[in-house]
């Protein structure tokens, strides 16, 4: 188990049964907030860790389809477990294309909510790193001068030092310093850490197409 | 009109005619050729009188141009008049200037004779009425009176006196008076008669005769010349006066065949070839002196003619009859088959029946089937019959008419829905001759009607059924939530009890929660009953009986879907129970719909629900619905009623439950038990007692 923080929110207008939900979370192990409505979770700050939300599909107000809706925008990552009372095939074939993780009829096996909800975090711990390591990377990326972002984009193409020179139409001695420093910017000490680096951050090699 | 106006000296008349158009519709070529008419026909009337005069009266056998003028006269409307006697003037004064009469004499007798035909006109006029039309009883009758004796008989006083002041001829008063009464009598019934009959029918009428009837005239008309003239001029010998009698089937046949045309038409012809045997002294009439012989013919042809013209009219009167009744009918019937009517008369005088075709084949009566109210009773659906009988003799004894409704159940099977109106007519004497009505069939109507109810109990029972599915719904999201809740706490529970021994805190609260929405879930089970209480305000004495058999309409197309026989075992007096019967009928829906639900599976052949009612020491009644399925599970019979028990896949539970609340409600009890190859469900419910008599108290 990693150390990041995560949280499961529960989203029910029915108060016992929000009560409920956010007990059987926390004898989970999970930390636990509920929310009457989906305009209460939406004022919320936006949590910075993984989490899960426990979505009652009908209620006043914002729905749970329309929250769901609401927070793609926003662009967040969290995850969303639906529960509801009268599960209808289309509004669950809905909610699964629209990215929800699970979506359970009430009344419903506290085995499988919490195994959807684990599931549910798990996905989201595996977002909020990839997202943390390109944003790390990109960070790194940004401290190059322009003359090393492009020394950078042609090593990691696999070029040598001669032929960067040629590219550049400069002496090879200088491309040297260049890639130096670039591994010294990035914190690297190889040229496959490098390549790493440009893929976590998204950079694509000099000559690529993409870049263009 | 040259001709005419010369004489009359009318030149500044006709040329005012034609400046002055306006005027003219009496001086039109019509009136003028009439007027012509009148002038020849008076001429040569007055030739032919002045041949048939028998000397040494001066007064003819036959004297036609008075009825001449009189026809004209009948015919032509009065403003005319004048014209026409001025024609028939000058005429007269020219026939009778050449008969060397001397002019007071021509005079007189132009005012005696125009007398005569003013007299006839006029009185026919005023009772007849305009057009004068021969072709009825009375008109005939009026005819006789007025033309052919009145103007006659009142003239000739007139012209036996202007005969006698101008010392005219030989002859005494009386005799010249009944020489001329009975020429002009005789005249008139030939002459006038015939014209006016002719003139008004016009002899187009002829060409509407077939060829036949056509062949049929000519034949009567030369069978009846020739032998009025073998008769009458001297081919036959003997004189004997019964050959008179031998023209007679010729006359009767015209009058029969012919109507007044043929009849005037063979009068004529026999009269003139009578009259001129008479002249020339042969035939019958020959025997004795001319004068003598001039009154035989004449009571001769007077006595035989007028009792023709009456015969004549009677019969044309009939046919004329005849035809307008066959008209009507024929409307009638024709309005009968359009409307899909069946009319129908019994005449019991004669006990005589008719029904149009239309009504034979409704009823399936066969075409010559005498009809009898029994036998019409013997048609009407065996349930309606008494009814129908009821009416039919309430509308006897009052002698009025009747309107009923029935079901008509013909030979073939087929039911049909009619209307019947009947009327009873009364004899003079009080006692009913007839009875005539009409029936229409309402068959299609009442049909639609019934499709219409149909359609309308399909929609109750439909929404009846959804009311209960909804109900049903609610309940299920509602007690869903609560119970989602306390299944949350427990596992919440279990597992905080595995991590160790628990916070008491976090435990006493859980155990809070749980017991509240354990209340809750009991306050939506409450509400059933208090909802299902809250109806009781609509709740009356019903009897059971009723419920099962409402129901079993309700159910009906879905018993016969699902291919099961229903069979109803009531019991005949059931007391009354205090119930509200809608919520009665879903209680028995809902238990009828689980019977068929569990017979899914019995062969088609075993499939069956068995209803029966019956009352338990008159203190409750119970109903009891049998199936022939998979039973209920052996070990928890009572399982059933709980909520959310189900053993269909897609049930929800709670149908039972919610039957069993409204009996409750009701102060009843909900059974259910498994018999031989099946489970049967039963409910009872208290029978009302009666108020207790507050006379003890």
């Amino acid at each position: 188990m990693n150390k990041e923080k995560k949280l499961v929110c529960v989203v029910d207008d029915d108060q016992s049964v929000r009560r409920a939900l956010g007990r059987l979370f926390r004898s989970a192990g999970y930390a636990a907030e509920t929310f009457a409505s989906a305009e209460d979770y939406l004022s919320r700050e936006i949590f910075e860790g993984s989490i899960c939300l426990v979505l009652d599909v009908r209620m006043p107000g914002l729905n749970g389809l329309g929250l769901q809706e609401a927070l793609e925008t926003r662009g967040a990552c969290e995850q969303i477990v639906f529960i509801t009372g009268h599960g209808d095939v289309p509004t669950a074939t809905r909610a699964m294309k629209s990215g929800a993780v699970d979506f359970l009829t009430k009344p419903f096996d506290d085995g499988a909510l919490i195994e959807a909800v684990k599931r549910a975090l798990a996905r989201g711990e595996e977002q909020l790193r990839k997202r943390r390591g390109r944003r790390e990377a990109r960070g790194l990326i940004e401290k190059l001068t322009p003359r090393e972002f492009d020394v950078f984009r042609f090593v990691i193409l696999g070029l040598l030092n001669k032929q960067i020179a040629a590219e550049l139409h400069t002496a090879e001695k200088t491309i040297k310093v260049h890639r130096g420093r670039v591994m010294q910017k990035l914190r690297v000490t190889s040229v496959p850490d490098l390549v790493r680096i440009s893929q976590r951050a998204g950079v694509a090699p000099a000559g690529d197409p993409a870049e263009d | 009109m040259k001709d005419l106006a010369a004489p009359l000296g009318l030149e500044g008349l006709r040329s005012r005619s034609k400046t002055e158009r306006s005027d003219a519709q009496f001086f039109d070529w019509r009136v003028a050729s009439v007027a012509l008419c009148v002038f020849v026909g008076y001429y040569f009337g007055a030739k032919v009188g002045f041949a048939l005069t028998f000397h040494p009266h001066p007064v003819s056998v036959l004297w036609p141009p008075n009825s001449i003028l009189l026809a004209a006269l009948l015919l032509m409307p009065k403003p005319t008049w004048w014209l026409l006697l001025l024609a028939a003037f000058a005429a007269h004064w020219l026939v009778q200037l050449q008969s060397n009469v001397p002019p007071e004499m021509i005079f007189c007798w132009f005012i005696s004779n125009s007398c005569e035909a003013l007299i006839g006109a006029g009185s026919i006029r005023f009772l007849i009425g305009s057009p004068v039309r021969l072709d009825r009883l009375r008109n005939v009758a009026i005819f006789c009176f007025c033309g052919v004796f009145l103007g006659p008989f009142l003239s000739s006083f007139l012209d036996s006196a202007f005969v006698a002041m101008n010392h005219w001829g030989e002859g005494g008063y009386w005799d010249i008076w009944r020489i001329r009464f009975s020429s002009n009598v005789l005249a008139a019934l030939t002459v006038a008669a015939f014209i006016v009959t002719w003139a008004t029918r016009g002899i187009d009428s002829l060409r509407q005769l077939s060829r036949r009837r056509l062949l049929e005239g000519i034949c009567l008309l030369l069978g009846l010349i020739t032998i009025s003239f073998v008769l009458f001029n001297g081919m036959v010998q003997e004189k004997d006066s019964a050959l008179l009698y031998v023209p007679l089937p010729f006359l009767l046949w015209a009058a029969v065949r012919f109507g007044l045309q043929g009849a005037t038409a063979a009068i004529s012809a026999v009269a003139f070839l009578a009259i001129l045997g008479v002249a020339n002294g042969h035939g019958p009439f020959s025997e004795k002196s001319a004068e003598e012989n001039a009154v035989s013919v004449q009571v001769f042809l007077i006595f035989m003619s007028m009792p023709l013209l009456f015969l004549a009219a009677i019969i044309e009167e009939r046919d004329k009859a005849e035809e307008a009744l066959r008209g009507r009918d024929e409307r009638i019937g024709l309005a009968a088959e359009s409307a899909n009517l069946a009319l129908w008369t019994i005449d019991f005088l004669r006990d005589e029946s008719w029904m149009s075709d239309k009504g034979r084949e409704l009823f399936g009566f066969a075409a010559i089937e005498p009809l009898s109210r029994e036998l019409f009773l013997s048609r009407v659906h065996p349930e309606d019959r008494e009814a129908v009988d009821a009416a039919i003799e309430s509308a006897r004894a009052a002698s009025k008419s009747f309107e009923i409704g029935y079901r008509l159940l013909r030979p073939d099977g087929e039911t049909r829905w009619l209307i019947s109106r009947g009327r009873y007519v009364s004899n003079d004497d009080g006692g009913v001759r007839e009875l005539i009505g009409v029936a229409i069939d309402i068959t299609a109507q009442v049909r639609a009607d019934l499709q219409l109810d149909l359609q309308r109990e399909e929609m109750a029972r439909m929404s009846r059924v959804s009311s209960m599915g909804e109900l049903t719904a609610s309940l299920a999201h509602e007690l869903n939530q609560p119970l989602t809740a306390i299944a949350s706490n427990a596992a919440a529970g279990r597992r905080f009890l595995a991590q160790g021994p628990p916070e008491t805190k976090v435990f006493e609260e859980l155990l809070a929660d749980v017991a509240a929405d354990a209340r809750r879930a009991g306050d939506i089970i409450h509400g059933i009953h208090l909802f299902l209480r809250k109806c009781e305000g609509t709740r009356r004495p019903i009897n059971l009986n009723e419920i099962v058999r409402e129901v079993l309409r309700l159910l009906h197309s879905d018993l016969l879907g699902r291919g099961t026989a229903v069979q109803t075992e009531l019991a005949p007096s059931l007391p009354v129970v205090d119930a509200d019967p809608v919520q009665l009928q879903q209680v028995l829906l809902n238990l009828l719909m689980n019977s068929l639900e569990a017979m899914q599976s019995t062969s088609a052949a075993k499939r069956r629900i068995v209803i029966s009612t019956t009352c338990e020491a008159n203190s409750s009644v119970a109903v009891s619905v049998r199936d022939y399925g998979n039973g209920l599970p052996a070990d928890d019979v009572d399982k059933v009623f709980s909520h959310f028990y189900s053993t269909k896949p897609n049930g929800m539970g709670m149908g039972l439950t919610i039957v069993r609340s409204i009996v409750e409600a009701h102060g009843g009890k909900l059974r259910a038990e498994n018999v031989d190859e099946g489970a049967r469900f039963s409910f009872s419910l208290p029978v009302t007692r009666k108020p207790e008599t507050r006379e003890g108290a």
